[in-house]
């Protein structure tokens, strides 16, 4: 069901009349590339991006953010946390990581509640792009039921109508929230959705649903029988041989949330502040504690953790697919791991 | 009592040392902070009771053997700055040719005039007990160094590879250009400044770890076709790797 | 669907400290120092025996330590530290008067109802006894409300005896059934010698309905576990505490998983039962 049919310049427009008072944020072309960035103005956006080589996860949970500061006095000291309340537009998001986004929504929010992601959070306006294909080879979307989305963005829009360069012209666009309606509604943006363009919807959805192909042997409920039988495979081992241990997958990864938080001090002086910064499980030190000793000491077993909890532990545990099959950890692995080819290879074994 | 500090240089560009002054707006605190007391770049006093001593540049020549000598008798804490004096550095390009050629070559006929070695790191030939590699030293890791120090914490290197540090940059990846970048085996602590500008890692911060280095082996052939020869020159650039064949 | 975006709650950081003060620093042994630690306006800590709190020393970083005091002893709790880190280190060199920052009870502690009205077995090795000693000391309190108690504690050598005072007290009392062992004794001791198992044959035998508790080193660990379980102990009665990095302590940052389990959230109390299904725990 559509709430509004929009043109190119219309959406843009929207996010200028948003951005009065949101800093926004979305794809920007770099050579052949995009990158989600800070932008003064809507049309330096592309929203007919491919795939962003990182995830929007960083506008969410930063690679480095400043917890708390501290000040020492003698015998005592105090803290004062620090939130980033900036409101935001991050416009241009795919299915997939509006997935993603939600599982972070579900980890900082649920039990525990983070109010430094929250803060981040609840300042953001989301507006979705829908995808009419896969955007890349090699994505997994599909089998991860994430190259949809009908929840977890303000507005969504879907690409109905392009011209002859390839640009979409006309949007139909979809609410999803109260602030997604006021923005529309106060914007005067757009035409009501006609019959006509409800049909061109669903004619877009019939396509789509033809466009992406099944890349897997098993879907994301399949995922966890899968993986229960193959905990004592040998191909961890043998594919970790391959591994760096660089991290690179878990730290494109729209859905790994991993960090770490230490303590930085001035130098002189009795300041400090506490940092989180982005970690990582195929890290050598991940589960290391003071002594030192190593829980995960093997590149195979750190290998197995990873894909675990893609594919099985996250969801077990939330609900929520800990993976969208954006496939950006195969692209970022200079190794060439693949969860893919990982998948089907298990496939095959059991 | 402020820690008395020293910095010396071995056969290198010095450019190390010379980072320390670079400190700009921190020098003023590093200053505050601790009591330079032999400094050969910055001041012409020379004292040898030394808390913690510094020390750039390779062990290349049998003069560079004695002073290194020297420095670790004067020094509680010996602290190697550096590619030069943490794996040997651009020093140990000669380590692969033959003497008499490269003596030739730099010194003529008056080689004989100037002994020299093979190139060692400085932890070849006594104890060193904290390493700040890189070419040049990174200055941001010095001075985290010298916090931990005064605060009595203890200092760590980063034991993860360069890609982290690209990757927490957001950085486009080399490799995506058909780029063989060593990050990936690299320890980290630079920052990723080379692959930032786009220039690819060169190993000056040394091998992260023995895992990172055979799949390097299994990798470059394999995957990307590297001949083995020439990942090890890359990796001889700045003396990360010195053996002759990868594991 | 129109949903409505979560308005700002007035909720604290996750990650900021309680402010505490220390009111006494205890040599335990060379390594191990006895933290007696308040919170503000002497509030309570709030805490069940098994939990543990994330301490801070602002500028060094912090580090998970398991409570070592009952909370029926509630205006002030302690921490047994051994120095391994940096942390603790520095936390050695604080004295009374001192602050750190505090954050917790965190974790999953011991299930008292489950212990409630039944013979306890406590098996400590090491600085295992620290974790269980808040146990040790509630059931102590409660007395009445408990069957027969046995504790044995083993050690490696006599210097590392923890809780010393504590242990001439517990052997004195007649309600509890208590032996301790050192691996390697030396010339002045007049104990047993030998492993913690061989302090089994000091016990009477065991009700089956008996809950037992096992927190030591992972040598040990396994070991105890075969006395106990050759003694028909059912494993949901059988009860440990993992160690792992519990980094945020709020089942967020990753450090502490051990396949499935957050120690962090489910632990780091756990059933044997429980703890057979985690695979990575033995590993």
């Amino acid at each position: 069901m559509l709430d509004r049919v929009v043109h190119r310049t219309d959406l843009s427009a929207l996010i200028d009349e948003l951005a009065r008072t949101r800093r926004i944020v979305g794809p920007v072309k770099h050579e052949d590339r995009f990158f989600y960035e800070a932008v003064d103005r809507a049309g330096r956006l592309d929203l007919d991006f491919t795939y962003c080589v990182y995830s929007p996860k960083a506008q969410l949970l930063p690679p480095k953010e400043t917890l708390l500061t501290f000040d020492r006095t003698t015998g005592n000291f105090t803290c004062h946390p620090l939130y980033d309340e900036r409101p935001t537009v991050l416009a241009g998001v795919h299915p997939c990581d509006l997935h993603a986004i939600k599982l972070l929504d579900h980890v900082f929010g649920a039990e525990h509640a983070d109010e430094q992601y929250l803060s981040r959070r609840r300042h953001m306006f989301l507006i979705g792009i829908d995808c009419p294909h896969p955007c890349t080879a090699g994505v997994f979307c599909r089998d991860m039921h994430a190259h949809v989305a009908d929840s977890g963005f303000d507005l969504m829009c879907y690409p109905l109508e392009r011209d002859q360069a390839g640009r979409t012209v006309r949007y139909g666009v979809q609410v999803g929230t109260t602030a997604g309606q006021e923005a529309i509604l106060y914007g005067r943006v757009g035409t009501p959705p006609t019959p006509e363009a409800e049909q061109h919807l669903a004619r877009y959805q019939a396509e789509k649903d033809r466009a992406f192909p099944k890349a897997i042997p098993v879907d994301s409920a399949g995922l966890p029988g899968l993986l229960a039988k193959s905990y004592d495979s040998l191909l961890w081992e043998a594919t970790a041989r391959r591994c760096y241990s660089c991290g690179s997958c878990n730290l494109v990864c729209p859905t790994c949330y991993c960090f770490d938080i230490h303590d930085d001090g001035a130098l002189g002086g009795n300041g400090g502040e506490r940092v989180r910064e982005w970690d990582g499980c195929q890290l050598r030190g991940f589960a290391e504690v003071a002594g030192p000793h190593n829980f995960r000491p093997k590149p195979g077993s750190r290998l197995r953790h990873r894909v675990f909890r893609k594919g099985k532990w996250i969801l077990e545990r939330t609900g929520l697919p800990g993976c969208v099959g954006c496939a950006r950890c195969d692209r970022a692995c200079t190794a060439r791991i693949s969860l893919v080819d990982m998948y089907k290879q298990l496939a095959e074994e059991v | 009592m402020k820690p008395r500090i020293a910095i010396f240089s071995l056969t290198g560009c010095e450019g190390c040392s010379l980072a320390i002054l670079e400190l700009e707006d921190q020098l003023l605190a590093v200053l505050d902070a601790v009591e330079i007391v032999n400094f050969r770049e910055g001041m012409t006093e020379r004292a040898w009771d030394i808390d913690i001593g510094f020390v750039d540049g390779a062990v290349s020549t049998p003069g560079d053997e004695a002073e290194i000598r020297h420095y670790r008798e004067s020094c509680k804490v010996l602290v190697a700055i550096g590619a030069c004096a943490c794996l040997g550095g651009i020093n140990t390009l000669k380590n692969h040719q033959l003497a008499a050629e490269y003596r030739g070559y730099v010194y003529g006929e008056r080689a004989a005039w100037f002994p020299t070695t093979a190139a060692r790191p400085i932890a070849a030939v006594v104890k060193v007990d904290y390493e700040l590699p890189g070419c040049p030293m990174v200055k941001e890791e010095f001075l985290r160094f010298v916090k931990h120090l005064l605060a009595g914490r203890q200092f760590r290197l980063p034991d993860y590879a360069v890609c982290v540090e690209c990757k927490k940059r957001g950085n486009p990846c080399l490799y995506d250009r058909g780029v063989v970048c060593l990050g990936p085996m690299t320890r980290a602590g630079c920052d990723a400044i080379c692959p930032t500008y786009g220039s690819k890692c060169e190993a000056c911060r040394g091998i992260v770890s023995p895992e990172a280095l055979a799949a390097a082996a299994l990798n470059l052939r394999d995957q990307y076709h590297v001949p083995q020869e020439e990942v090890l020159a890359g990796l001889r650039l700045y003396g990360a790797y010195q053996e002759e064949k990868l594991p | 669907m129109i949903a409505e975006r979560t308005k700002r709650a007035a909720r604290p950081s996750l990650y900021e400290p309680v402010v505490a003060r220390i009111r006494s620093v205890t040599k335990q042994t060379d390594s191990e120092m006895l933290f007696d630690i308040a919170l503000p306006e002497g509030r309570p800590l709030g805490h069940q025996p098994g939990q543990f709190v994330q301490v801070l020393v602002p500028g060094v970083g912090e580090c998970p330590i398991s409570i070592c005091t009952s909370p029926t002893r509630a205006d002030s709790f302690g921490l047994c530290v051994r120095r391994v880190g940096d942390v603790t280190a520095h936390l050695h060199g604080l004295g009374a008067g001192d602050t750190v920052g505090i954050r917790g009870p965190l974790g999953r502690g011991f299930n008292l109802a489950e212990f409630i009205g039944r013979d306890v077995l406590i098996v400590a090795g090491g600085l295992g006894l620290a974790p269980v000693r808040s146990l040790i000391q509630y059931i102590l309190d409660e007395r009445a409300n408990f069957g027969r108690f046995s504790l044995l504690y083993g050690a490696r050598n006599p210097s590392e005896l923890l809780f010393r005072a504590d242990l001439v007290r517990w052997r004195e009392r007649k309600d509890m059934n208590f032996h301790v062992t050192v691996d390697k004794p030396d010339d002045d001791w007049r104990g047993h010698s030998g492993v913690v198992t061989t302090l089994f044959r000091e016990l009477p035998a065991l009700d089956p309905s008996t809950r037992v508790v096992v927190v030591g080193p992972p040598v040990m660990f396994k070991f105890v576990v075969l006395e106990v379980l050759a003694r028909r102990i059912p494993q949901k009665q059988l009860y440990c505490s993992l160690e792992r990095r519990m980094k945020c302590g709020v089942g967020k940052c990753g450090h502490c998983q051990v396949n499935h389990v957050y120690v962090c959230m489910e632990g780091p109390v756990f059933t044997y039962g429980e703890l057979k299904a985690i695979r990575e725990a033995f590993e």
